[in-house]
């Protein structure tokens, strides 16, 4: 039977031994975690698979099945050329790494997304917590907000796995929404802190008599999410972050008025307040039909969405301790089928990786003639994985536990040695 | 009805006797010895067998003594037979029939052995033993040759989904180099993997090995793709399972295949084990020895040629020192859990009180609180059979239905967003009629399964909706093939689709074979853009994207039924499930309920029955799946047994036990186990304990949210508490999160009544009530109890301090109510 660990992972005496830590700003991380993390992220996620040939690695002279119709333009760097669809992108490749040659092995959509974003292959018995998840056990929280969030809507790939639900993502909703704000993240108006305090005070005398006789994983963690949403209740900081319509119109023009571009632009605004670890999910990619048709229209969104985002994050000085990247699950199929789409391809595909160090105008690593396979410089999950830990400060080789076995998070991958110089 | 005897004194010996280092149990003296494994048949002189011997008191209690120098294995004749007491082996010599006898103190069995003639060879087949060899020791894993360019040349498909390929490439590809036919022990494919060679991959057999044997014994038979002589069919571990008292408690394992031809084979030394738990039993030594390391239960698997074997181990500290009552039992439920309870040593909770019982049954039943005058009628009713009534009128009331409605929402994915407005309704209404009038159920899933016609008017059919393509035009019986699986027999498929399963035998090859049942079920997109019309097109294969070659129609069994030539497949299918695996259906059924009341199944996740994933109460769940069978599939009586049990209805607290929660005793269900309620449950109780009722959309107020079709999406509340997506077969989330924890503190939802002008704060204020009255009313409607003496100083507190604070004794109630309806307690079926 599959064994989870269910609840927070840690009891409710850690909790009382470290005192109350209601109405604090600046927590301190809740298991005395050793890692600093100066090193934020955001993770800008193609859901459902970008395909690499209608996007960063275009193979012009393939034949037409293959290569399709769109046309190439020019980059930043000399000789390398990126389809039509992202001319912002070529321009700015000099900003960042596009490494060419990562493959997978996973084709169906929920595992390939739970393997790539947690560096992990996902096992039957084992559910591996993705990267925010693991900073959020490791770094903690920092100024009230939660270390990890996902824009705009829950996935079923982001989730803590074996570590526990208390580090799973803080959902805030679609920023582009009119009047977007974070649901209930403030105290009913009317409703002053100190009234709220003192009838908080009360729960705690009620709950008090079935916590005593009920030590089980889903009362604690109970407890826990309670303790943490009174925290960013009681956070200036919080408010403030997830209020967007605080952002200048014209900058929330030039990422894009759509989910993605405003969810890019909150996560750079969470980013500033202290979360360590935000996803924009940016959905469409899995074009199974019409491929071209609805790729002329997704493809330029998350062209803008993403350089505006590096321009933003380098002109507020963000750049050098933010992580950015861009990646999908896995790339789309060399051969366009019957239906003009393409269908699922782990065999090779993109990821775009700025920020954090890492240089600029660099191509790492190659695919064929056909884009299917990596030709030289592959690199693994894995290795992905490993990148990500080392660039956050978190040490990838210990030991974690699960189903009574010790469990690593990142088999054998070895960081990208391009991106550290 | 009988009961477990009193286990006192046999614990207190039992206790001595394990300090004196003697197995637990002596105290009552052994009754019978049981030898295995059974049937063994040695393939020739010098196979042999390892075994083991287990000694069994008169209250079942065993104990294994295959070491004990008290016991004496003796052949009949050892020039047939001989046996080995160090190694623990029976060694084949010469054909013929002998037996053994075998004797512990007094107790004496004998077993009949045959060896058979080594003459006869066993023909090695590419496409089952040794792809199985290629899968177990993982060359074809994604690591490995199955990575997208293999490894140095030798690609193979990952997880063997392409037999043919692979064996061109073992055998032809690379000029045959791989093969070699004049000296076999050359090939590269033996000298590989035993490292004669290097080899990236390591060592992964030795030439002793029966790996290593199968390659060479193929490699000499000349590579053939297939064969024809004896295969293994079965693989067999023993102990089957095992209760081991105190830790550190040594436990030997046998494994044995059995043959096409009936004979055995010791296969103890060819598995790779694995073991669920470590914390449970460590991982099976060089010997096949696994060592208790702590308090739980766990499965041993042990794996090879493509077949599975898997062992139950629980392993329980020395007499717990639990003062042991007798327990009634009401049904047959109670009678599998208590024995088996009893078996470790684990005393089941007491009986809930009447306060307990009456809350946990109304909203597991009827999915709502039962108000304090219901409660009153309850505790006050004299008669002795009061709860079995209180269930059958439940179970006859519209708030059951609309309850479990909702529930068959989940499972038959009666998605909110594909199918719009229309359909929704009707198959909500459908749903309704089904539970509201007992439908047998393999009658339903008939209907579900066949269903044609326009969805408005033939509301079944939006059982396919979810199955057509992200572009709403086709209908993909890719995608409604793991749905009917899982649902309906339990059987995760997913993996098989693009590749073949590495922990089970599933391949590509049944997925396809069971998604050629749905290939001529079409749609047609009607009038209004959402209305949508099944037909059977009568015509039209599925292909194979592998081979290109149409598919026909093959069962999970391996069988291909023979279907008339303009039938519908979709009716063979029906009958498959429902008839031929009718135990298999209902089993996978009882399972979905019992988890809706106990929050695990006998079988977690219940949607996945593999071999890797036994029950915890096997026989349990086949009784119940009988029962529900003989009652003619009637959800009704599945309810009405599983309620009635003293195990459902057993305490979730004990004050004479510690509170460090007992994870091996939850899992053989000692108590009752609180957990969330689901979000309708939620909701429709906050509406109930505040006397506000919710708006949804143009729904008269009063509505349940159980009976609403939301056209928009589901109401922010639910969504937040685990309201599922219905397109995939995913179970409700039940884990807490810090969104619902802000929507309790913070959202207009709870405000709103909280604060309402007319609520049930209103009334009682209205009746000029004191504090404390109108506090044990706000109890009664939330908990079915009184505050304890410590609630009400602490709440009677609060009221003064607020009113100190300058704030009414009205918004002190509010507050109070706010913190009731916060409380964990609220949230929790207990």
């Amino acid at each position: 039977m599959t064994r989870q660990i269910d609840g927070p992972g840690f009891s409710r005496r850690d909790f009382l031994r470290l005192g109350s830590i209601a109405f604090g700003l600046n927590l301190p991380t809740l298991l005395g975690a050793s890692g600093r993390g100066d090193t934020s992220c955001i993770i800008f996620f193609q859901n459902g698979g970008m395909s690499q040939l209608d996007g960063f690695d275009p193979k012009p002279d393939a034949p037409l099945e293959i290569r399709g119709t769109l046309g190439t333009i020019p980059t930043a760097v000399p000789g390398v050329h990126f389809t039509e669809l992202l001319p912002r992108c070529a321009k700015a490749l000099n900003e960042y790494s596009l490494i060419r040659s990562v493959y997978s092995d996973q084709a169906i959509h929920e595992k390939a997304k739970q393997y790539i974003y947690s560096g992990a292959k996902p096992g039957n018995d084992l559910k591996h917590p993705v990267y925010g998840s693991v900073v959020a056990k490791e770094q903690g929280a920092r100024n009230g907000m939660p270390p990890f969030v996902v824009i705009p809507r829950k996935d079923i790939a982001a989730e803590a796995g074996f570590i526990g639900s208390a580090y799973d993502p803080f959902i805030t909703g679609d920023p582009n929404q009119k009047n977007f704000s974070v649901k209930d993240l403030t105290l009913p108006t009317g409703v002053a802190l100190e009234e709220a305090q003192g009838r908080a005070k009360l729960l705690s005398a009620l709950d008090a008599e079935l916590e005593a006789i009920e030590s089980s994983p889903l009362v604690d963690s109970m407890d826990y999410f309670y303790q943490k949403a009174i925290d960013l209740v009681s956070s200036p900081v919080a408010k403030k972050a997830f209020d967007i319509s605080q952002e200048p119109d014209a900058l929330r023009d030039s990422y894009g008025r759509n989910s993605a571009g405003q969810g890019a632009l909150l996560a750079r605004r969470l980013i500033e307040s202290g979360v360590r670890l935000v996803t924009v999910f940016h959905g469409g990619y899995d074009t199974h039909t019409d491929n071209e048709e609805i790729n002329k229209t997704l493809y330029p969104v998350f062209d803008q969405a993403f350089v505006a985002l590096l321009d933003d994050l380098r002109q507020r000085g963000l750049l050098d301790t933010t992580l950015v990247i861009a990646l999908g699950e896995f790339g789309r199929t060399p051969k366009v089928n019957y239906s003009a789409g393409r269908d699922h391809w782990p065999g090779v595909f993109p990821v775009v990786m700025a920020g954090a160090g890492i240089p600029g105008g660099q191509v790492i690593g190659s695919s064929d003639a056909r884009g299917g396979e990596p030709k030289d410089r592959p690199v693994s999950i894995e290795d992905l994985g490993a990148t990500i830990f080392k660039k956050l400060g978190i040490d990838y080789t210990k030991d974690y536990h699960a189903n009574g076995r010790p469990v690593k998070i990142n088999k054998d991958g070895t960081p990208i040695k391009e991106l550290f110089v | 009805m009988r009961g477990p005897l009193a286990w006192n004194v046999a614990r207190v010996i039992g206790v001595l006797l394990a300090c004196a280092g003697v197995p637990a149990f002596a105290g009552n003296g052994w009754v019978s010895i049981q030898f295995e494994p059974p049937g063994i048949v040695l393939q020739g002189a010098g196979a042999s067998q390892k075994y083991i011997v287990t000694a069994r008191d008169d209250q079942a209690h065993q104990a294994d003594v295959t070491g004990s120098v008290d016991l004496a294995v003796v052949s009949s004749n050892p020039e047939i037979v001989a046996v080995d007491r160090d190694k623990g082996t029976l060694v084949g010599h010469a054909p013929g029939r002998a037996t053994i006898e075998i004797s512990f103190g007094d107790v004496k069995t004998s077993v009949p052995i045959e060896v058979r003639d080594q003459s006869h060879e066993m023909t090695v087949s590419f496409s089952r033993d040794v792809m199985s060899i290629l899968t177990t020791k993982g060359c074809n894993g994604s690591a490995c040759h199955g990575s997208p360019a293999g490894q140095n040349g030798f690609k193979l498909s990952l997880f063997g989904y392409d037999v043919a390929a692979d064996h061109k490439m073992v055998v032809a590809e690379n000029d045959g180099r791989r093969v070699d036919f004049d000296s076999p022990e050359e090939s590269l494919l033996l000298q590989k993997p035993s490292f004669e060679v290097a080899h990236g991959g390591g060592q992964l057999m030795t030439p002793e090995s029966d790996a290593y044997r199968t390659l060479l014994a193929w490699l000499e038979q000349r590579a053939p793709l297939d064969s024809d002589g004896p295969r293994m069919e079965r693989l067999e571990m023993y102990p089957r399972e095992r209760i081991i008292v105190r830790l550190e408690r040594r436990q030997p394992l046998v494994v044995v295949g059995r043959f096409s031809d009936g004979s055995t084979r010791d296969m103890s030394d060819e598995v790779r084990f694995a073991v669920d738990n470590e914390a449970v039993v460590s991982s099976p030594d060089t010997s096949g020895v696994v060592t208790s390391k702590g308090r739980g239960l766990t499965t041993v698997m042990a794996r090879a040629v493509g077949k599975v074997a898997t062992s139950q181990m629980i392993v329980i500290d020395a007499a717990s020192g639990m003062e042991h009552i007798e327990t009634p039992e009401n049904n047959f439920i109670d009678g599998h859990i208590f024995n088996k309870l009893g078996q470790v040593n684990i005393a089941p909770y007491p009986l809930a009180s009447d306060r307990m019982f009456i809350r946990r049954v109304f909203l597991d039943a009827a999915g709502r609180l039962p108000s304090p005058g219901e409660i009153e009628e309850f505790l006050d009713d004299p008669r002795t059979d009061k709860r079995g009534r209180l269930i059958d009128h439940l179970l006859d009331s519209p708030d059951y239905t609309s309850h479990w409605l909702v529930k068959f929402e989940d499972w038959f994915r009666n998605h909110q967003y594909n199918s719009q407005g229309r359909t929704n309704a009707s198959f909500k209404k459908w749903i309704r009629q089904m539970v509201e009038e007992d439908w047998p159920y393999d009658e339903t899933v008939r209907q579900l399964q066949t269903s044609t016609g326009d969805t408005t008017v033939h509301p079944a059919g939006n059982f396919w909706h979810p199955a057509m393509d992200f572009m709403l035009r086709t209908f993909e019986p890719r995608k409604i093939t793991p749905t009917v699986t899982r649902l309906f027999l339990g059987v995760k498929l997913d993996c098989a689709e693009c590749h073949n399963h590495p922990l089970e035998n599933l391949t590509q090859d049944d997925f396809y074979g069971m998604a050629a049942f749905f290939t001529r079920l079409k749609v047609k997109h009607g009038y209004g853009q959402y209305r949508r019309i099944w037909y059977d097109e009568r015509r039209g294969e599925l292909l194979h994207p592998v081979t290109k070659e149409p598919v026909a129609p093959r069962f999970l069994d391996g069988t291909t039924p023979d279907i008339p030539e303009r039938a519908d497949r979709r009716e063979v299918l029906a009958d498959w499930i429902t008839k031929t695996q009718k135990l298999q259906f209902a089993r996978a059924t009882a399972n979905k309920v019992w988890a809706e009341y106990f929050g695990r199944g006998l079988v977690d996740p219940p949607d996945d029955f593999r071999s890797t994933n036994m029950p915890t109460h096997p026989d349990l769940l086949d009784e119940l799946a009988r029962h529900f069978i003989d009652s003619g599939f009637r959800f009704s009586e599945l309810h009405r047994v599983i309620l009635n049990s003293r195990t459902y209805q057993l305490s979730s607290r004990d004050p004479s036990r510690d509170s460090e929660p007992d994870r091996l005793g939850e899992m053989l269900y000692d108590r009752y186990v609180p957990r969330k309620l689901p979000a309708e449950v939620m909701l429709d109780s906050i509406v109930q304990v505040t006397g506000v009722a919710h708006r949804f959309g143009n729904y008269p107020l009063g509505t349940s949210s159980k009976d609403v079709v939301a056209t928009n999406g589901p109401d922010y509340f639910l969504t937040v508490f685990g309201f599922p997506r219905r397109d995939i077969l995913a179970q409700r989330d039940k884990s807490p999160s810090l969104s619902q924890a802000l929507h309790m503190m913070n959202s207009d939802t709870i405000r709103g009544k909280v604060e309402a002008d007319q609520n049930v704060l209103t009334d009682l204020l209205d009746q000029d009530l004191d504090d404390q009255a109108i506090v044990s009313h706000v109890f009664e409607r939330a908990y079915a109890r009184e505050p304890t003496p410590a609630q009400w100083a602490s709440i009677s507190r609060f009221i003064a301090d607020e009113q100190q604070a300058g704030r009414t004794r009205r918004r002190a109630l509010e507050n109070m109510l706010w913190a009731v309806l916060n409380s964990k307690e609220f949230q929790l079926n207990q």
